[in-house]
């Protein structure tokens, strides 16, 4: 019987298609527990870093460094978003573009210019099917992102914030809060805001001084928070490309269920219709 | 006898976590040594040699470069842009700080 065949094919097809998306879906497990791992590794440092960095500021050394300038007026904003090189991870990459998309719109409702930085193949795969214009684009950020990664994400824009093209400086990427919630989020890098309930400095001896400190330390804090994102944001990938291949394999089963039972009723209905020939056939013989 | 309780953190990971009876440390204009009841303290670090002396005798040392130390309390916290058994190949910028930039 010729439906019984196709649906034979079907299951075989099937079956093949959930081995692919389980095997996905161990290894996006096993990623993900070493990029959780340099996640929380990371944080003591992010954390460390962001005490010193708020109690040693203030809004009056704004005059003196141009990395603390405070534009009173923003014309122009670099927003830098991060997304994962491959797909098959459910809507990580589409929820991140839609999030930088609606801060552009948002900007540019304000009258303010916006510049686009992207770090991975899906954002600039999307935004140049768009025929939307990237200021820079970058594709070789790996599942293990290093510092020296960030630096050069963040480097130019830090240095054209310092000189005064853009008023603004936005970081888009995934928060790990665990591995199934991975939200996108929109962070404002620069202009630094102060941390009022830090703790002050003012106790401290300061060698050499603390405007030397923080002037030093900036750049590193502007590159450290970089990192974090591209450390988080891996992570986010791994837990959102696990959930994904999960339901698709549990998909898979379903769909098999269905399938398998199709075609036993199939199988049942063709031995059925045999015996009653059978029958049919020697009953009209007697 | 109180002693430190230190940790050296870089962006990666925290390097080290532990208890030590003193520490010397490379500040961005020489050689630091913090002893325990030390006032607060924030210090750039340069590159170089930082030597972690156990309560028990022996110490523990590392090639640090750039970053600040932060005393409080007897708590040293270490936060460095480079820390491993070698000296690093590249210097971070924050470790390049000379007396002549440093006014008054």
């Amino acid at each position: 019987m010729a439906g019984s065949r196709d649906v034979k094919r079907r299951i075989k097809s099937v079956e093949n298609t959930r081995q692919i998306t389980r095997t996905m879906e161990l290894v996006a497990t096993s990623k993900l527990k070493r990029a959780t791992d340099r996640v929380y590794a990371a944080r003591p440092y992010a954390g460390a870093l962001h005490e010193i960095v708020a109690g040693l500021y203030s809004p009056a050394l704004s005059e003196k460094y141009p990395i603390l300038r405070r534009p009173e007026t923003t014309k122009r904003a670099a927003v830098l978003l991060l997304t994962a090189n491959r797909g098959l991870c459910g809507g990580f990459n589409s929820n991140l573009i839609k999030q930088a998309r609606t801060l552009m719109e948002e900007l540019r409702g304000k009258g303010i210019e916006t510049e686009l930085h992207i770090a991975g193949k899906k954002a600039v795969a999307y935004f140049r099917f768009r025929g939307e214009e990237m200021a820079t684009t970058r594709t070789d950020v790996g599942d293990h992102p290093t510092v020296d990664d960030a630096e050069s994400l963040i480097g130019p824009i830090r240095d054209r914030f310092e000189s005064g093209a853009v008023d603004a400086v936005y970081l888009v990427s995934s928060q790990f809060r665990s591995a199934m919630s991975t939200p996108p989020h929109t962070r404002e890098l620069l202009p630094i805001e102060g941390d009022p309930d830090a703790p002050s400095a003012d106790t401290f001896i300061l060698s050499p001084s603390g405007d030397m400190i923080l002037e030093r330390i900036l750049p590193a804090y502007i590159r450290n928070a970089v990192f974090t994102a591209l450390v988080e944001n891996a992570a986010a990938e791994q837990g959102a490309r696990r959930s994904a291949m999960k339901s698709a394999t549990d998909n898979a089963g379903d769909v098999l269920e269905h399938l398998t039972r199709t075609y036993n009723r199939a199988r049942q209905a063709q031995i059925t219709q045999e015996i009653a020939e059978i029958v049919g056939g020697s009953a009209a013989l007697e | 006898m109180a002693s430190l309780n230190v940790r050296v953190v870089s962006p990666q990971k925290i390097v080290f976590e532990g208890e030590a009876a003193a520490l010397v440390a490379p500040a961005w204009d020489g050689d630091v040594g913090i002893l325990p009841g030390h006032a607060p303290m924030l210090a750039l670090l340069g590159v170089g040699e930082l030597a972690v002396d156990r309560p028990g005798g022996g110490s523990a040392t590392f090639h640090v470069a750039g970053g600040v130390l932060k005393v409080e309390r007897n708590t040293v916290t270490l936060l460095t842009e480079y820390a491993g058994d070698t000296a690093p190949e590249v210097v971070p910028a924050s470790a390049t700080v000379f007396v002549e930039d440093v006014e008054d």
